[in-house]
Order: structure tokens, then sequence, then C-alpha cells
């Protein structure tokens, strides 16, 4: 039996989570407040995951950047990579919200999308 | 380069001399090394137009102080200066200091200060409800005054840039150049050579150092670190004049004031240091200033303060004013040691400078009027102080006087661009121009804003804006580049 | 629209703004106004790009940007009127007129029937911690830093330190990180985070940048760029421990280290302003000392989610228009609301009863063990795991007991208190 402590992430209470593992396996997870808890420590020992967001140059733009995110959360271990190919970034304006930008990055079946709209000036 | 004169420095003193030499047919160049001004002891002062009771007679202090005084009251509405008229106290606290406020009364009658009284404790509460219950008695001194000197050097520099001086920012003065006969011919600097037969040495805090060049070590500058607390506007009414404690052997001691837009401000402490170029505040300096403050006025709310800062004033061993040309080398004019009451004194050393000109080295150049002189300069409209059909007059007229740029100071648009017009390029020189910057959020707001428009103004990337000249930049590139130099790198 | 009529104005187009102006529109005023003095809608929302808004009211995390898509979508859709590159400068105390700036339509003067103060907060800066040495550049708020990076596209340096745990703080380091910048550590004079715990873990132990807690910045180096800093450990009287001292380089320094309520227009309208929290007195219609003036959001007191930012824009809102509409009644009963021992700061002071209400407030220590959230006499308990001060707690009051309690004639003040169990 191995015990792992963190901190939830899923929303702004922040519990601290402890999660007893099997193997490997979650057996027990305490400290949440709610199922999202329980979910956020499984995918936390197995597969940890993040949202990614930041921003893309943008070509005659009314900013001369875009936010965007990964439209789901993205493997931890993959953040850098998804920086790394969101700054070779860049697109032109007009920019809609909820665009994809880029499908798939990094091979992880996760898309990035711009987070606002962004009109172009001439 | 050729000119006639050339100042070293464009602190108030520098500035001064420019303009009073503009009223000449001369050609005038007045370098300083900072990218804004005022800069060095100019800039980080307690901004006060002194009574001038506090210089001993026959000092060359006491000599300028009075006069100076005088002429700053005119030079208010010639150049268009904040200048509040608002008296100051020397506060006693017990029967010694009520003696030595009278000898300080003697001795300002006898400098030519006007209407010095001593009040009783309870006559200045009348006035200062906020300061001590302990203090006794005061010395009011009504002519004593406090000017806005970020607006008063860059009027003097632009009224003597109207009347045909020129300005080289960014100059540093690396050496002196000399003829066949070891006289002056003129500086090297960063920027080349300028000639001149005469030089005019007002390098305030680098006086000293700059005068050992000439081989004058005569006196010795002890560069004397003040620092300062100011605070909020908010805390504008707080006392309305200049409070001094009574002065010791330490100097004048911490002061409390309100500076002339209505900021409560409190120092300086007086620490010598070897370093001319030290501006940094320490927390024992802090300390003492608070202590000091809270003497005078005992609910000094610290609690608003919106910035501390330190300048440094250039002290000599004998304590006066060092000003005299030199016989060898030729040329050679040292306006040094300039320490308190030098913003005051300033004027009337600019006069007495010009006057020496003509006496003294009359075989070098030449004093004649410049009939076509100008006395009078604007400052760029104060858009807080205006009333309201008089912004809306302004805005109609230019709309960039309708968009707010420093909110905290109510600075506008349009101000920020007519800075730039009149040569700011960083944005301690907007700040020094227009007050974008001086508020409570001390440029958080209006930074980048004011580097966007400095940016767009002067065609210069954004990131190449800087603080206050040199390395000072705001920022260090592009986003995305750091990342990009990264993969290439690992490619 | 033309000035003549404006029913309520609203002063501030972020998610205070734009949810009073959804609020005053669904209140039934015809002439709803927003001015905003940015070009964009939004306010700091914009430059918050990172996820984390909205679960409350979504369902769902989004980033600022796209929390704000929806809701000014919903205000464009029942007719709110913004105006943007509008800067209010002046409200005058007597006639509450309001002085506008726009480079198009110049200085105008509107007198609106009500109004709604929503102007945010903003970062304390430097000045009020009065750190020694030097000013170079390289020392940004943590949201002047944030604007750069996310809005201009630039970097404001390689290698920061940051100060003080706020929550901007927090996500700035990572977003930093993200950037390829180096952080070298989070500084907090406090024994306790500023911030959420979540950002904590996301933004700092997910990239193993080091927390200190009870350590501070003691001294700036460097005169043109920012050098470095001098950090050192503090007592409990908050003075640096002799010995401690450490000097670290960097080329940038970033203050999260509180936000204070916005409220120049607020004293210059003479709105009694409470000595705590730094914004306006408010009832829980959240109108304040002037009858025809309402607030909400940031400028009423810092909240953390802004999920309650929008919740009080959408009753300032309402309220507003009622009080424009002539609906509300000028002499409501106001039952005064008082903090316990432990409670720093809270909103609203006042409880009128006219409906249900939540009375948002901070401990002043942490408290970490079960405890309890009270509003007597008897109008709420909840019991919690912990309590601290970087995290708000409400209590949720019944306009029908404060109605009951007020017709006992029991009722004469509110007492709010968050003790241990």
């Amino acid at each position: 039996m191995e015990e792992k402590k963190f901190i939830c992430v899923s929303c702004p209470l922040g519990c601290g989570l402890t999660v007893t593992l099997d193997n490997g396996e979650v057996v027990q997870v305490k400290g949440n407040s709610c199922p999202r808890g329980a979910a956020y420590a499984k995918s936390e020992v197995k597969d940890p995951r993040r949202v990614f967001a930041s921003t893309v140059r943008v070509k005659g733009g009314k900013l001369p950047v875009c936010p965007i995110r990964s439209k789901t959360p993205a493997p931890k271990d993959k953040l850098f990579d998804i920086a790394e190919a969101v700054a070779k970034l860049e697109i032109k304006a007009p920019i809609q919200i909820g665009q994809i930008l880029i499908h798939n990055v990094c091979d992880t079946d996760v898309d990035i999308v711009a987070s606002r709209d962004l009109e172009a000036v001439k | 380069m050729k000119y006639d004169v050339i100042i070293i420095g464009s602190g108030v003193v520098g500035a001064g001399i420019a303009r009073e030499l503009s009223k000449y047919k001369l050609k005038i160049a007045v370098l300083d090394k900072a990218s804004e001004l005022p800069s060095g002891a100019s800039r980080a002062n307690s901004s006060m137009i002194h009574g001038g009771f506090d210089d001993k007679p026959g000092t060359v202090k006491a000599k300028f102080c009075v006069p100076g005084n005088k002429l700053w009251h005119e030079l208010k509405d010639v150049l268009d200066i904040h200048l509040d008229e608002c008296g100051s106290y020397v506060c006693a606290f017990n029967d010694a200091e009520i003696k030595h406020l009278e000898e300080l009364l003697e001795q300002g009658k006898s400098n030519g200060v006007p209407n010095l009284e001593i009040v009783s404790g309870d006559k200045m509460r009348e006035r200062e409800p906020n300061v001590s219950k302990d203090i006794k008695a005061a010395l009011f001194s009504p002519t004593a005054a406090i000017i806005n000197n970020f607006e008063a050097v860059n009027a003097l520099i632009e009224s003597a840039k109207i009347n045909g001086a020129e300005l080289f920012l960014e100059t540093l003065v690396t050496g002196l150049l000399f003829d066949d006969e070891k006289n002056i011919r003129g500086v090297a600097t960063n920027k080349g050579e300028f000639s001149a037969p005469v030089v005019i040495n007002a390098g305030g805090v680098h006086s000293g150092e700059i005068s050992s060049w000439v081989g004058d070590t005569s006196f010795k500058i002890i560069p004397t670190k003040g620092e300062y607390y100011l605070l909020d506007r908010a805390t504008q009414g707080t006392i309305h004049s200049f409070l001094f404690s009574c002065p010791s052997k330490a100097g004048k001691g911490i002061t409390v004031l309100q500076t002339a837009e209505g900021n409560l401000m409190s120092g300086p402490t007086a620490t010598e240091q070897d370093n001319p170029d030290d501006t940094s505040t320490t927390p024992e300096g802090l300390a003492e200033v608070l202590k000091g403050a809270r003497r005078l006025v005992p609910d000094f709310p610290v609690r608003l303060n919106i910035t501390t800062f330190a300048g440094v004033r250039a002290n000599t061993e004998s304590g006066d004013f060092e000003i005299k040309t030199l016989k060898n080398p030729r040329g050679f004019v040292n306006v040094a040691g300039i320490k308190s009451p030098g913003f005051t004194s300033s004027p009337a050393i600019a006069e007495y400078v010009a006057e020496m000109l003509k006496e003294e080295l009359s075989d070098r150049i030449t004093l004649t009027p410049n009939e076509k002189f100008i006395p009078e300069r604007k400052n760029i409209p104060r858009f807080l102080y205006l009333d309201m059909a008089e912004r809306k007059k302004l805005a109609e007229k230019d709309n960039s006087y309708a968009q707010i740029v420093c909110r905290c100071e109510t600075v506008t648009e349009g101000q920020v661009l007519e800075a730039i017009r009149r040569g700011a390029r960083t944005i301690t020189a907007v700040k020094m121009m227009t007050r974008a910057g001086t508020g409570r959020c001390q440029g958080g707001f209006c930074c980048p804003r004011v580097a966007e428009i400095l940016s767009r103004e002067l065609n210069i990337p954004l990131d190449e804006i800087t603080r206050h000249g040199g390395e000072s930049k705001l920022l260090t590139g592009r986003t995305k580049e750091p990342l990009l130099k990264k993969s290439k790198e690992a490619e | 629209m033309s000035n003549k009529n404006i029913d309520v104005l609203i002063i501030g187009a972020g998610p205070a703004g734009v949810a009073a102006g959804i609020g005053a529109k669904k209140e039934g005023a015809n002439n709803v106004v927003v001015l905003e003095r940015d070009w964009d809608l939004g306010g700091i929302l914009q430059q918050c790009i990172h996820p984390g808004f909205g679960l409350r009211t979504f369902r769902e995390e989004l980033t600022g940007p796209e929390y704000m898509h929806r809701f000014i979508q919903q205000a464009h859709e029942i007719g709110v009127e913004f105006r943007t590159n509008t800067m209010v400068f002046q409200i005058d105390k007597d006639t509450n007129s309001v002085w506008t700036m726009n480079k198009d339509r110049g200085i105008e003067c509107l007198n609106p029937k009500s109004s709604v103060l929503t102007m945010g907060c903003r970062e304390r800066p430097l000045g009020a911690i009065r750190i020694p040495g030097t000013r170079p550049s390289g020392i940004y708020t943590a949201g002047t830093a944030q604007r750069f990076v996310n809005m201009e596209g630039y970097m404001p340096g390689k290698k920061a330190v940051i100060l003080g745990s706020g929550d901007i703080g927090l996500i700035m380091a990572r977003r930093m990180i993200w950037e390829g910048a180096e952080v070298e550590g989070v500084y907090e004079v406090m024994s306790w985070p500023g911030g959420l715990r979540r950002n904590i873990a996301q933004c700092l132990d997910d990239y193993g940048i080091p927390f200190h807690l009870k350590t501070t910045v003691t001294k700036i180096h460097g005169a043109e760029r920012l050098e470095g800093v001098t950090v050192a450990e503090v007592d409990d009287t908050m003075t640096p421990i002799k010995g401690t001292e450490r000097f670290i380089e960097c080329d940038t320094l970033l203050l999260a280290i509180g936000l204070i309520p916005e409220n120049e227009l607020s004293r210059m309208a003479g709105i009694e302003i409470h000595p705590v929290t730094g914004g306006p007195v408010v009832n829980d219609l959240l109108q304040t000392s002037n009858p025809s003036i309402f607030a909400a959001g940031n400028v009423v007191i810092v909240y953390d989610l802004v999920d309650n930012v929008s919740d009080e824009g959408l009753i300032a809102g309402a309220n507003a228009a009622k009080f424009a509409l002539g609906k509300l009644s000028p002499d409501i009963k106001k039952i005064p609301v008082k903090g316990g021992e432990n409670v720093r700061l809270y909103s609203p002071q006042f409880v009128t009863g006219e409906s249900d209400t939540i009375i948002y407030m901070r401990v002043t220590h942490p408290i970490e063990q079960a405890c309890k959230v009270t509003a007597e006499p008897g109008l709420f308990t909840q019991k919690l795991r912990y309590a601290r001060p970087g995290e708000m707690n409400e209590a949720r009051i019944k306009a029908a007991q404060v109605k009951a309690a007020l017709e006992k004639g029991s009722l004469n003040e509110i007492v709010i208190d968050i003790k241990p169990l």
C-alpha cells in the first residue's frame, strides 16, 4: 500500500487529497469534498493533465497576440512541447473564439483553440 | 561643434545659467549625462525655496539665498511654474530652541529676509492643527515657498532652448580640452568633442571631480545622501507649509512639507558616502526620517506612502558654495558645491555668473544683449488643474486631451504628446514633464501606456523604450522568442 | 443613444459592470449605459487568459476572455449600450453628475437617474511596502506584467522573483515559465499564502518553483535595470531577521502584494468609504451612502471568485434599475452587520431583508481546524473544515428570517463570526 498527497485543482476549494494506492491502482481517496475530487485524484495518479493556456502571434489583428487554450486538459509532461508548438504558430486575424488553431497538438489528441474573438485591423 | 559656452550639468544651476546666458548673443551648449531632466540632486530634494535666515552672514550662500528667493517668485509667472507661497516654520520644542529661534530671526534680518516673526506654538497650530502639541514656538518665514522642482528645471532649460541654447542629454563629459597655451578649448564626451572658450562646471555632486581635472582641488565634494518619504495626494491638507526642526550641528534636520502638488513629504537624512551616484534608500535612513516626521507631525500617515527616494547633494568641507573663474586654465568656471539652499539660490547664482563672465572672462567671450530674448515659457497644460470649461476647450481643439493616460494625476495623452514634442524620450522624462506616474500607483497603470505612446510617436519598438535611459529597458523582447530560441538550440 | 434619459449608468465594463448592465435591463430599465475606458469590454479578465473562471456560474472552467464573452453576448442581446474608450474622470458630489471623456465625443456631462460603480480594484504598488534600495526598471505589479505578456506580447524579463503570493502572482509565475523565462521563487511575508491553494499546487509545485513563507524582499539592487534583490526571513512582528539575508540575482521583480478597491471616483462623489474594505459602505441592495449610487464587485470588497463579482453586479444593476424606476422605497430599514473577533472584513455592512443575501467575509487569522460561520441571532450557521484569510467565507441570510425577526422587534444588529468548533 502506498499513500500520495496532493491538492485538488478542480475548483477553488483546493481540497487536500490523500490517495491510497495498491500496486498502482487507486483504492481510496480521502479529503475530497465532491466526486470531481475523486476523479481528479485518479487521473492525477495515472495520467496527470492540465489545461494549457497561452497566446499565439497574430498578423493584422487588433492585438499582436491572441489568447489560446487547450480545449481539454493535456498531458502534464507534454505541456512544454505544446508551448513550443504554440510559439511557432502565427495566425491571421480575424479570429473567432473557439476556432481550432492546432488539431491534435503534439499527438496528444488535444486541440488548441482561440479563447477570444479578435478583429482584424487595416 | 563650436560654442561660446559649454555648461556641464543641467540641474537647476546649469539650466539656470543657460537661461541667463541666453539673454546674450551666445552659442550655448548644455551637456548632461542623464536621459531626462532634472536628474541628480535637482530631482531628489525638498523642493524648498528657503526664506534665507539659515545662512551665516558673510557666506556665499547668504549672498545668494534671499535674492534667489525673490527671483523665483518672479519666475513663477514668467516661466509658468507651480510655486506654493506657503511659508515655513522652524519649530522649537524647548527654551534652548526658542533662544535659537531668536538668533535665527536676527540672522535672517541681517540677511535681508522680509517679515520674519516668532509665533507661539498655539498660534502656529491655528494654521497647522496637525503639528505636535509640544511645539512651543516657531520662526515663521512668510516668503519661504515650495516649488515643483521637476517643472522648474524643465522650464529653465526650455526657456534657454527657446532663446537658442542647445541641450545634449546622455552626454557624459569625460575630460577637458586645452589649447596650446593650456587654456580651455572645450570638452570631450561620449558623444564626441564640443569646443568653446568657456566651460562652466555645474556638475553637481561630480563638480569636485571635474574641478580636479584642472588641478583645482581647493574644495572637496562630500556626497551626502538625503532620503525621503513621499505620500499619496490624499494627504493634502495635513499641513500647509514647510516645517523645519530647529537646526543642530547635524544640519537642518528632518522636515515635513506639502509638495507644490499637494503630497505630504518628509526628509531628508544627511548621510555622507563615497559614491556620488548611490541613490538607494536604506532601512536606517527611512526609520530616521519617520522618527523625525512624527516628532513634527505625530500622526504622519506613513501608511499612505507611495514611494521612497534619495538624492545625493554636493556638500563641501567648508559648507559653502564654490563659485569662481580660474586664472589657470583660463576659461574654466566652477559653480560647484551647490547644496542647500542651492535650488533657492540658483537664479541669483546665474545672474552672478553672467556678471562674472563679463568682468573676468571678457578676453574670451563677449556678452552682447540678445534683444530678441523671450522671457516667457508656458508649461504643458496641466489638465488636472483646469476648470471644466478650459478642459472642454482643450479637448475640442485637440482630442488627445480627451484621453487619460495617468489616472492618478489625471494626465492626458495630449500632455504626453507635448512632452515628447519637447524632447521627452523615456518614461521618466514624461514623468518629469507631465507628472504621469507620480501618483499613488507609481506608474502601474500609465507606464505601459506611456511606453506605447513613446514607441508609436518615436517609431521605436516597445522593447527599446527605457525607464531612464541606458540599460533601463522596460521589456526584454517579444513573447515566444525565448521558446523559439530554445527550440532552435535543441535542433 | 443620447445622453438624456439614461436610467442606469454603469462605470466600468469588467465582470461587475457587464453583469450590472444585464441586471438593470432585466429589471426593466430602458436606457442602460455601461462606460469603459479601454477599447475593449471585459476589464481585467481580458488579460486573465488562464482557466479557472465561472465554475459556479457555468459548471465549467473558462478562461477570463471566455467567461466575459458569455456575459457580453447576453448584454448585447438584451440591449445594454456600451461606450468604450470612455473614461469617467469626475463625479460631482451634489448633483451626481458624471463627467466623461472620449476622443470622438469630447468631454460630456451625464445625469443618469441612478449609477452603479464597477471600477474594480488595483494592485498595491511597491511604495505601499517601502522596500529600501534603488528604483531600476524591471519591477512590475504582476497585473502590469500580465498585460505586457498576454495583451502586448512582450516579456517583462528573463528571470523573475515574485514578492507576495496573491493569485495573480502565482498565475504569472506559471505564465513566465510557459514563455521560457525563469522564476527563482515566490516570497510571502505572512505565514500563510495570499492566494488559493490550488494555484500554489498548479502554478508553483507543478514546476518546482520554491515558495517561501515568512520571507520578504528587503533590498532592491541595480541602477538601470534590476540586478537583484536581497530577501530575508521575518519574525512574528514582520521584522527581517539578521543573518538570514540572501542576495538573488534577477532582472525582474513581480509584485503580488494585494489588491485595493479603486475608489477615487467614489470619494469624489462623497460616498462613505469603509476604512477596512477600502470600498463603499453598502447595504444588501448594494446601495451606497448616496441612495442613487450603487456599487458592485471588487470596487466594494476584493472577491476570490469572478462568479461572486458577477452575482453582485446583477444585484446592483437590478436595484439601480428599481431606483431609477421609482420602485425602491426610500426608507427601508437597515440592520447593521457587525464582524466578530476573527472577521477582518466583510460586505455588505447593512441588511434590509428585502431579498435573500450573502454576507461575504474574510478571517483575520487562519483557523486550521473544524470551525463554523455564524450570523447571529440565529440567521445562519455552517460548519467548515478550516478558514483561511486567502479564501473568502459566506453567510447566507434568508430574507424571510430577517423580516420575521424584524417584526418581532428583536433585530437590532447582525453579528457574523468564524470560530473553531
